[in-house]
This record gives C-alpha cells, sequence and structure tokens, in this order.
C-alpha cells in the first residue's frame, strides 16, 4: 500500500475522532440544558398546585 | 458562557485545519521516511496533550481527596475522559506510521506495551465511574487515578530506560537528537494548537459535568418534594 494512504487516514481518523467527540460533547451539553429547564418547568408548575 | 463556546470552538478548530495544512503542505519532507513521517506532527502532541490530561486528573483527584469538592471531581472525570480520546488517537496514530516504516502495525515494545497499559487504566477509571454503585464512587475513584498515574512517567521514560523498536526522544534524547528548524516550527505550532484544543476539551467536559451534577441534585430535590407531600 502507498506510504501516503497512511497518512491520509491518520489524519481523516484524528479529525473524525476529535470533531466526533467535539460534537458529541456539545449535543450532551444541550440535552442536559434542555432537561434541567424542563424540570425548572415542571417543579415550577407542581409547587403552584 | 454559551457566547464563549461559540467564539472558543470554530475558532479552535480553524487553528487545528491552519496547523494541519503547516503539517501536510508547509513542513519539509524527511529525508528517510518521506512524507508518512507528517504523521508525527499528529502523533506527539496527542500524546503530550493525553499526558497533560491524565496529570490534571491526577491533581484533581488528590484534591478531591482532600477537600471533597464537587468541582475538583467534575474537572477530574472531564481531564481523564479528554485523555483517554487524545491517547486513543495516539494508540491509533502510530500503527498507522509504523505499518509502512516498520513493516508492521504493532509490537510489544516498552513505549507501545506501557501507552496501552495507560490507555486501558484511564478506560477503568471512566468504567468504574460510570458502573460503581453506592456513595463513594468518587472517592474510589479519585484512590485509581492517583495510583493509576504512575504509569505516565513509566510511558515517558520508557524509551530512555529501554531499548525499544519505538525511535528515541527526537527532543532531549542527547546529542543526536532534534530537529530540523523547519520542522520544529511547524511542530510547536501543532504542540500549541493541541493544547488549545485539549483545554477546551476539558473545560467543555467539565461544564457538562458541572450542569450533569446540577440536574442530578434537582432530580433528587424534585424526588424528595414528592415524598414530603
Amino acid at each position: 500500500m502507498n506510504p501516503i494512504t497512511f497518512l491520509k487516514a491518520a489524519y481523516i481518523v484524528a479529525w473524525v475522532v476529535y470533531l466526533g467527540y467535539l460534537g458529541r460533547i456539545l449535543l450532551r451539553m444541550k440535552r442536559v440544558e434542555e432537561e434541567m429547564k424542563e424540570l425548572q418547568h415542571n417543579g415550577s408548575h407542581s409547587s403552584r398546585q | 458562557m454559551k457566547k464563549l463556546t461559540l467564539i472558543s470552538v470554530p475558532i479552535t478548530v480553524a487553528l487545528l485545519a491552519y496547523t494541519s495544512y503547516l503539517a501536510l503542505i508547509v513542513a519539509p519532507t524527511e529525508q528517510t521516511m518521506g512524507d508518512v513521517q507528517r504523521i508525527f506532527y499528529y502523533h506527539v502532541p496527542s500524546g503530550w496533550v493525553a499526558g497533560l490530561c491524565f496529570f490534571i486528573n491526577f491533581v484533581a483527584s488528590a484534591l478531591y481527596l482532600w477537600k471533597r469538592s464537587p468541582a475538583s471531581d467534575a474537572l477530574a472525570a472531564a481531564s481523564a475522559e479528554v485523555g483517554v480520546v487524545f491517547c486513543a488517537v495516539l494508540l491509533i496514530t502510530g500503527p498507522l506510521w509504523a505499518r509502512p516504516v516498520w513493516g508492521i502495525w504493532w509490537t510489544w515494545d516498552a513505549r507501545l506495551t506501557t501507552t496501552l497499559v495507560l490507555w486501558l487504566i484511564y478506560v477503568s477509571y471512566l468504567v468504574l465511574r460510570r458502573f460503581a454503585a453506592g456513595g463513594q464512587t468518587q472517592v474510589l475513584a479519585a484512590a485509581f487515578a492517583i495510583f493509576g498515574f504512575a504509569d505516565v512517567p513509566i510511558v515517558y521514560m520508557s524509551i530512555r530506560w529501554f531499548r525499544t523498536q519505538h525511535p528515541s526522544p527526537v527532543m532531549g534524547g542527547g546529542e543526536n537528537s532534534g530537529l530540523a528548524p523547519a520542522m520544529l516550527h511547524v511542530f510547536l505550532i501543532n504542540l500549541v494548537a493541541f493544547t488549545v484544543l485539549g483545554i477546551l476539551f476539558v473545560w467543555l467536559r467539565y461544564q457538562l459535568q458541572m450542569q450533569e451534577q446540577a440536574l442530578e441534585s434537582a432530580h433528587a430535590q424534585l424526588a424528595l418534594k414528592g415524598v414530603s407531600r
């Protein structure tokens, strides 16, 4: 196999892992924020009852 | 906080793209290995950031055992996870470099084996945090992390202590070590960019960990309210 293939593979893998991880963190942050908002909304709703 | 994230993420990604350009186009071609040596500009900084993250984890774990602050525990969890990600890239790019240069994907030499063990130690740490039951999980994890960190200096020194298939240190490895100035320049910029990326990951992951802790306590408070009613 051409050595350039290994070079390309190494850079692609690194970018995929780093960008994938960044995307995963940002998605989880968004989900937790939404869940927190929902919880606060439910909490305030139930305390009014 | 959101604004800072919105600014820092694209800046870091752009910085990383620029360093890829420097490593793939600007840096001179190494005489013996040819273009495949350019893996070096991603491989070594990934290893450096992994070591840095594990050091942060060590300090945060020691702080947690001393002060028992949730912030230290969150920082320990965040840095361990980021360290595992960077160490995984190190372990993937290594064999991709070794195959065309050594003719083999892997060999059980001291540097490679201790690095794999390091990765497994911190994967175990994350598994422990995720699945251990009871109120002492954080304490157990912190104690585990302090002992686990002992492998970091062993990984660093392995190419000095043992004769290995892995090359000797490029920098600080004696008279014949060192990089050509054009390569060193690109390498240092990559090192800075990867460090910035690592710090960004730890900072974001720390925010997430704190948010998750807040969510958990909010759930608990809500459940208590329900029980008391």
